[in-house]
């Protein structure tokens, strides 16, 4: 295992506990620790109609809670499109709901924030390995 | 021949794919995260500009005399604008709970409605309820507010429930605002009402709205883009025609409102509760 899947395991570890810690004060009913006020608002993002998938009462956490245990298990694995594959697919949905906090809610979630900053990040370590794999191929 | 000259042809096109990749292999390792950054900022700087371009301005706060007309204005329409429109594109969100009944202050089957100043489905739902509500009794007292400017459907037209009165010879009325515009603390509920809120919307959504704990319902019946970027007189005078987005969705959600109400004050009054539209919603209800 190089050491940029070891780090990328890492990364999806860290979003899984940030998904965790999210879901569960949505079921508790707590805000996390966050300003309130001016564009970063946890409270205006977690409380809004966009913090629930499409539906149903299940927070949006529990979608990042399955897309980073996935993302754990697939970087074990030796680097291949799937990789790249799945990160296209986090950073999509990333890309949504950072528009759903800007142009919708009018608000950024420090908390939410960070996961997205770690989806970027595998992300980007998965162009990287797929730029150097091109590399050694050619 | 003509097969050694299209041979001829294809090696000539091959050729050109040699450099094509030596390219590719010469294409430093940073540079696809470093695209992958620089696309993330670009599309993030068009979501802020889309932000500031669609961002409805604050829109000036009628004064009471102002507000006081358009209450009357959209607490006076004819019934034939509540017949012609029926449920118009109001979700019906009422759904039957089975609880004690819910009694007022004076004993009279009551409506509960638990929301925030700041909150614009909260703020869409009070057009509904206002005009539903009116059909049953008097509200005095209503002022114009609009919901937080830092939330989806910022500045969304609206009025408050805090410090208004309700007067109805059929139902009580308790309307409770937990919190301003700035989401500073305004209405508190009593345990009993805590109860309540807790048990019909474990997931403490607002509004949260409980028809004498005979209906229950959370969120708006239409979203709060129908009145986003108009003025309070912008959005009675709407109203006015039946066919307008504001009035298919404010009216329609009134009428479901006033077929639930009709059903805890055993269809009284009659001139409301007995026509042919509010009784099919009252069947739709079930």
């Amino acid at each position: 295992m190089s050491r940029a899947q070891a780090a990328a395991i890492l990364l999806s570890v860290a979003g899984v506990g940030v998904s965790i810690y999210l879901t569960l004060l949505h079921y508790a009913g707590v805000t996390p620790a966050c300003p309130v006020s001016g564009a970063v608002n946890c409270e205006a993002v977690l409380s809004s109609f966009y913090a629930v998938l499409p539906g149903t009462s299940i927070p949006t956490s529990v979608a990042g809670i399955a897309w980073f245990g996935i993302s754990a298990l697939l970087w074990a694995w030796p680097f291949g499109p799937l990789h790249l594959a799945w990160s296209a697919v986090g950073l999509l949905t990333v890309l949504y709901l950072v528009f759903i906090e800007i142009v919708r809610i009018g608000a950024i979630c420090l908390w939410c924030t960070a996961a997205h900053v770690l989806v970027v990040a595998i992300a980007m370590i998965a162009v990287a390995m797929w730029t150097s794999r091109e590399r050694a191929a050619a | 021949m003509s097969s050694k000259r299209a041979r001829q042809s294809r090696q000539a096109v091959r050729q050109p794919v040699r450099p094509v990749r030596k390219a590719v292999s010469s294409t430093p390792v940073w540079v696809g995260p470093a695209a992958v950054a620089a696309l993330l900022a670009l599309v993030v700087a068009v979501f802020l500009v889309y932000r500031w371009y669609t961002t409805p301005l604050p829109v000036k706060t009628p004064v009471a005399d102002q507000t006081q007309q358009v209450i009357s204005q959209i607490t006076s329409l004819p019934a034939s604008e509540f017949d012609t429109i029926g449920q118009g594109t109001a979700n019906n969100l009422l759904r039957p709970i089975s609880g004690t009944p819910l009694s007022g202050a004076s004993g009279k089957p009551e409506v509960f409605y638990l929301g925030g100043e700041f909150c614009p489905f909260c703020g869409a739902q009070r057009w509904p309820l206002i005009i539903a509500l009116s059909r049953f009794g008097t509200f005095s007292g209503l002022k114009a507010s609009a919901s937080a400017a830092d939330i989806e459907f910022p500045n969304t037209p609206t009025f408050t429930f805090h410090g208004a009165t309700y007067t109805s010879q059929y139902i009580d009325f308790r309307g409770l605002e937990t919190t301003d515009r700035d989401r500073n603390a305004l209405d508190k509920p009593t345990a009993a009402e805590d109860q309540l809120f807790t048990k019909y919307n474990p997931q403490g959504t607002i509004p949260f709205v409980d028809i004498g704990n005979r209906y229950a319902f959370t969120g708006a019946m239409y979203s709060p883009e129908a009145l986003a970027g108009q003025s309070w007189q912008a959005v009675a005078d709407e109203l006015k025609d039946p066919t307008s987005v504001q009035a298919r969705a404010i009216v329609g959600s009134a009428n479901l409102l006033t077929a639930a109400i009709c059903k805890i004050t055993s269809d009284q009054p009659a001139a409301v509760c007995s026509s042919a539209t509010i009784q099919g919603l009252e069947q739709k209800l079930g």
